[in-house]
């Protein structure tokens, strides 16, 4: 039996730099995917502060509706928009590429998986559109 | 000169001015410590990429309308004044159900936002180590958030 603490010893561990994802094409498309997770974060927390000022009272309520109409505002929730449409692009994509659905022994092609995602995805926000509107 | 020593050359030496590193020899199979039923079910991880990948669906489903409708539309006065009128929106948010779409809506992004959050810390920022304390950080951001929205929601 061995008694002695379990030696250390030298592996070769390839010295990645900090910025390698900004090298090639996909390596940046991947880090702009695994970024627009803080655009969604940011629009969580915005819903957090409209539900908090909902239940602090009507004055609470339109003081942050009049916040959400500067210009500064709207200029974030539009950079919020285009990065949550890249993230809804790139997730259909990843999600045929992991799910793999089969139909009577057939592997389903994934650009109709991403099909189906995308017309899940027109229903679903026209839902959210007509319930934020007309419901 | 490898040639001519084979054995005394230990692999550290040969890496010698390339990118070795010590670490700790990985336990065999017979060494590494079995982990109980109970820690298996408990370990977060799978929890926490659940949250995650629910998050990423819903990020993708319902966010991109709900930022247009609130964040532009509404800002650029497309939808009508009464739409988000304070009576319609608190008797609106009074519902259960709609209580409890808002609290996915909020929360779930929030759990995509840490899963991902937390890898690009080590990954992309380049911190290596600090996994644990970077990992409480985000999850527990994502928590307190949820515990919030929780709070906020039972008061409406």
């Amino acid at each position: 039996m061995r008694t002695e603490a379990p030696r250390r010893y030298p592996v070769y561990v390839p010295k990645v730099p900090t910025t390698w994802w900004v090298r090639t094409a996909p390596f940046r498309r991947f880090a702009a995917r695994e970024f627009t997770a803080v655009f969604a974060a940011a629009f969580s927390a915005i819903l957090l502060l409209f539900l908090l000022a909902l239940s602090r009272g009507q004055e609470a309520y339109e003081g942050f509706l009049r916040w959400l109409r500067l210009p500064a505002v709207i200029v974030v929730s539009s950079v919020i928009f285009v990065a949550l449409l890249y993230h809804a692009v790139t997730w259909f994509r990843l999600t045929a590429h992991i799910q793999v659905v089969r139909l009577g022994g057939n592997v389903v092609p994934r650009r109709a998986v991403v099909g189906a995602l995308l017309g899940t995805w027109v229903v679903v926000s026209s839902l959210v559109v007509y319930l934020l509107v007309w419901f | 000169m490898i040639a001519a020593t084979p054995d005394r050359l230990s692999l550290g030496e040969i890496l010698e001015d390339s990118d070795a590193r010590e670490v700790r020899p990985r336990p065999r199979p017979g060494q590494r410590r079995k982990e109980s039923r109970l820690r298996q079910l408990l370990r977060p991880e799978p929890v926490f990429w659940g949250l995650f990948s629910m998050g990423g669906f819903v990020s993708a489903m319902a966010l991109p309308a709900s930022v247009a409708i609130i964040g532009i539309a509404f800002a650029a006065g497309w939808p009508p004044d009464r739409a988000f009128s304070y009576e319609r929106v608190s008797s609106l948010a009074q519902n259960p159900i709609a209580k409890l779409l808002l609290l996915g809506l909020v929360s779930l992004p929030l759990f995509h936002w840490a899963h991902r959050f937390r890898y690009a810390v080590h990954h992309q920022l380049g911190v290596h180590g600090m996994r644990r304390p970077v990992a409480v950080a985000c999850y527990g951001t994502a928590i307190a958030c949820t515990a919030l929205a929780v709070w906020i929601l039972l008061r409406i």
